[in-house]
């Protein structure tokens, strides 16, 4: 139970699902109770906190919600109920997401009932666009359908490597696509955007490192369709995924936003990997996330040509020492001032500098960093097993890929732009976990994301045996969630509506 | 043995959309009628229990005591409740407690002034987290019905059978209405408009199974034993009064099927009031739903667990203006429930008082019950929010 200025104060309650269990009689509270209601004052010091947000918990009883009230009209019409877990041993409400309810209805409530289920990480209801964004894990989706539930297990690492590299990573798009032509892009539920997106990514990166929450140090987060002008995301992505040692209310977590355009991510990859290498900053690993409801204008807008190319979703890797799955050999990063793509302060969409974006912006960084990149290392295009680029469309990746040499077998796998659009922060993160999913040990990877603005970054990659190791961990993988059965394709008018969000 | 509060006089307003009306009018009028039958004058009052759930949210008015001094120039002392049993309830231990002999108690809602926030302020009554998760003062009347034929394992017929019970419960309600001048609803309605109104909705519960939002207000007068038969030879006693409390987070609570409060203030009314429950033939029930007319007869133990849809099918196959239960008669929301009188929140216990008083004196018009044995005894329930609190009164006459 929580009052609503105390939600706005203390909103990871709801956003964890955290509760308490008494150690003496074991009931379960969805509460964070000091006491336990069966064993009084002899349980003082006895409850122990338990975060529901990595569980799975199973559908009771629903209903249909047509007619929801003021704050919920945005979703339209959805599913209701209340949720055990634990084998009925605590019991929560919440709605089913990610579910366009068909006009004729769903009404054979005993199909869903019964039935396992997910939290997902979900803005929670409207609020007026001067508010604070409220969010809630109280938002469930069907274990068996397009996120199957996967367990957090921390594994205690056994190897330390002499450079950093990546431990983990986690890739979250939505379950919805617009198709027209020949790409598919990834559309966010109407309760999604780039924090949602950053928090699901960042869940699916510690599952897969198996890394301990608690000793992750930093965590950075880069977008360019923050939903606020003025406060952090990575605060809320820090707390929700409980990131460093939690004391009181707090996290020992740095966290800090970053922002520029489509390389906000793959430019903190260096700060890092530099900052677990650093041997006074106890820091062991450093979360890099990359998340973005890719923004543009109507079609018929000024700005409205990159409605074409617009994605969504979040990718987030865990830098460190131990278990590393891919040694970064090295980076180079280069900047220029390009005014090839921009949002002015308090404007909703992005301009562009239409043909101007290609060679003096896009093809003259990418191209400037990757060779210098491979020059530094002395390397031939031969010696790089992956060629990853930054992916605003189909043609430009391609096109650099091959003017540096690459052949398709070295730049396709990584193209992943068709299948769900430009995720902006994410594009090149989304590339890389698309090589990663299928790399083998001793493989070299190049990639070389662009960010408008304009700038750059190279960093080669070798992957390690342990990469083999991890993978069974990795479940929701890039080709899994663009094959997936439970795909939804939607017209353009619910594409707009679903991306405006709530 | 303790003195028995005795309501000596009781009014009340038509339920349903008084737009015109400010809120002290509509508590003024329940006053004036109340109070001329009794033949009482205001400054005869020593004190004021009233009661709203809403009115500083709907009307902006806070310290609604203030108001009712403001316009009965009495300042004697006056508190505010949620409901109408609560601020009865009060009453009750002051006239128990020797402190007043005469008091004024009343309940007063204005829900419609505010019909495009109305459903948002009533979730005030459940817990924030259902709220947050989407909930509807409809859904959780719906998740009830579907734990209970989960739990009661109703299938096929028998299910139909559940359906159509619940469909009944509201065609009779809007009958007993016709008959109620007061009521929101007089008229009557069809078991195909329940069902088709469920089909549109498409889901278990529709339009017609759940009570309207509501303006009024009601009133009545409760003395002490002694003083009150000088004002009337006719007093009805309150013999029985008690209240529970439950979770207001409804999937916390244990059993997801039933009302722990009402079955736990059933049971210490009839102890305080020392009669069986049998005793009873006339009860109003607290029908913000269909179902809660249904969990109720469960609750309070005129019918077996699980079985109450089949008592109330079967009676209402021909009804003949009772529930039959073991061949045992009981009238059930005779003003036509919170369905069809209406559901003024703060106002709507009054309402159910004000039936139970009006058939025990015999002057219920043309809707008074008709009985073999003699009525002596009637009972009223009353729930705050989701089962969250339960009041139960049981009133009886000499």
């Amino acid at each position: 139970m929580s009052s609503e200025p105390i939600e706005r104060r203390v909103s990871y309650l709801g956003d964890r699902l955290r509760g308490r269990r008494c150690q003496i009689c074991g009931k379960e509270y969805f509460e964070i109770k000091d006491y336990c209601g069966n064993c009084g004052r002899k349980s003082f010091g006895k409850m122990v906190d338990m975060d529901l947000f990595y569980e799975k918990g199973k559908l009771e009883v629903c209903t249909f919600v047509n007619e929801p009230t003021n704050k919920f009209t945005k979703l339209g019409s959805y599913i209701y109920g209340i949720v055990s877990f634990h084998n009925g041993k605590i019991r929560v409400p919440g709605r089913l997401t990610d579910r366009i309810m068909k006009d004729n209805g769903e009404t054979d409530f005993s199909a869903l009932e019964g039935r396992y289920v997910v939290p997902r990480f979900r803005r929670r209801h409207s609020v007026d666009r001067r508010d604070v964004i409220p969010t809630i894990s109280l938002a469930f989706t069907f274990a068996d359908e397009y996120y199957p539930h996967q367990e957090y297990t921390v594994v205690k690492p056994n190897k330390e490597y002499d450079v950093p590299g990546i431990v983990g990573y986690g890739v979250y798009t939505s379950k919805f696509r617009i198709r027209e032509g020949n790409i598919e892009r990834s559309v966010p539920y109407i309760d999604e955007d780039a924090i949602t997106a950053a928090v699901e990514a960042g869940k699916l990166a510690l599952i897969h490192s198996g890394v301990d929450s608690s000793l992750v140090g930093k965590i950075y987060v880069g977008s360019e369709s923050n939903p606020y002008a003025v406060k952090p995301i990575a605060s809320k992505v820090a707390q929700v995924l409980k990131l460093g040692e939690e004391d009181e209310d707090m996290q020992g977590v740095d966290a800090v936003d970053a922002e520029f355009a489509c390389k906000a991510a793959t430019s903190m990859f260096k700060d890092a990997a530099s900052l677990v290498n650093y041997p006074k900053s106890n820091i062991q690993y450093a979360m890099v996330i990359g998340t973005d409801n890719s923004q543009a204008a109507p079609r018929d807008c000024p700005g409205g040509e990159l409605d074409l190319f617009v994605g969504f979703g979040g990718c987030a890797y865990i830098f460190g020492k131990h278990d590393v799955i891919a040694e970064i050999e090295g980076w180079y990063s280069c900047t220029s001032d390009t005014p090839d793509f921009w949002r002015r302060d308090g404007e909703p969409y992005p301009m562009h500098g239409g043909r101007f974006t290609g060679d003096p912006a896009y093809f003259k960084h990418i191209r400037k960093a990757a060779k210098k990149m491979i020059e530094r290392l002395n390397l031939q295009v031969g010696d790089i097993n992956y060629f990853v680029a930054h992916q605003p469309n189909v043609q430009f990746p391609v096109k650099i890929a091959k003017e540096l040499g690459f052949k398709e077998e070295q730049y396709l796998p990584s193209l992943q732009v068709a299948k769900f659009g430009n995720t902006y922060s994410g594009s090149s993160p989304v590339g890389l976990a698309a090589v990663l999913d299928i790399a083998k040990p001793d493989e070299r990877i190049l990639i070389v994301s662009y960010g408008s603005g304009a700038g750059s970054d190279a960093y080669l990659l070798i992957t390690t045996s342990q990469i083999l190791d991890k993978r069974q961990r990795q479940k929701l993988t890039v080709k899994y969630q663009a094959e997936n059965s439970f795909l939804e394709y939607v017209d353009y008018t619910t594409y707009r509506r679903l991306k405006l969000g709530m | 043995m303790q003195s028995r509060p005795a309501i000596i006089a009781v009014g009340r307003t038509k339920f349903g959309e008084h737009y015109e009306k400010e809120p002290e009018k509509l508590i003024e009028e329940a006053w004036l009628k109340a109070s001329e039958k009794a033949g009482i004058e205001r400054r005869d009052l020593e004190a004021a229990y009233l009661s709203d759930y809403f009115l500083p949210i709907t009307n902006k008015l806070g310290l609604e005591e203030g108001f009712l001094s403001e316009l009965t120039e009495v300042h004697v002392p006056m508190e505010v409740t949620r409901s109408f049993s609560s601020a009865l309830l009060n009453a009750c231990n002051a006239i128990q407690a020797g402190r007043h002999n005469v008091v004024l108690v009343g309940g007063i809602e204005k829900m419609t002034d505010r019909w495009d926030k109305i459903r948002d302020d009533l979730m005030l009554l459940e817990d924030p987290w259902s709220y947050y998760a989407g909930c509807t003062p409809e859904a959780n009347h719906e998740l009830m019905l579907r734990a209970y034929i989960k739990k009661y394992g109703i299938n096929g017929e028998n299910l139909e059978k559940l359906n159509i019970g619940l469909a009944q419960i509201s065609v009779k309600n809007h009958l007993h209405a016709t008959k109620n001048e007061y009521a929101q609803f007089q008229r009557k309605i069809t078991l195909e408009q329940v069902l088709s109104a469920r089909k549109r909705a498409q889901k278990p519960l529709g339009l017609y199974d759940f009570a309207p939002i509501s303006d009024g207000a009601t009133a009545l007068i409760l003395a002490s034993e002694e003083f009150a038969k000088k004002f009337t030879n006719k007093p009805v006693y309150i013999l029985g009064s008690s209240s529970a409390t439950d979770y207001l987070t409804f999937p916390a609570r244990e059993d997801m099927t039933h009302f722990l409060v009402s079955e736990m203030a059933m049971k210490k009314a009839l102890e305080m009031a020392g009669i069986s429950l049998w005793d009873l033939q006339i009860v109003e029930l607290y029908d913000q739903s269909t179902v809660m007319e249904m969990i109720s007869l469960e609750d309070l133990g005129f019918c077996e667990r699980g079985k109450a849809w089949m008592n109330i099918y079967e009676s209402c196959q021909d009804y003949k203006g009772y529930y039959e239960v073991d061949g045992r008669k009981l009238f059930v929301n005779m003003n036509g429930g919170l369905k069809a009188d209406g559901n003024p929140l703060g106002a709507t216990g009054g309402a159910q008082i004000f039936e139970v008083f009006k058939q025990l004196r015999g002057e219920a018009g043309e809707r008074q019950v008709k009985s073999d044995r003699e009525l002596k005894y009637g009972c009223v329930l009353e729930l705050e929010g989701f089962g969250t609190k339960g009041y139960v009164y049981i009133l009886g006459r000499d």
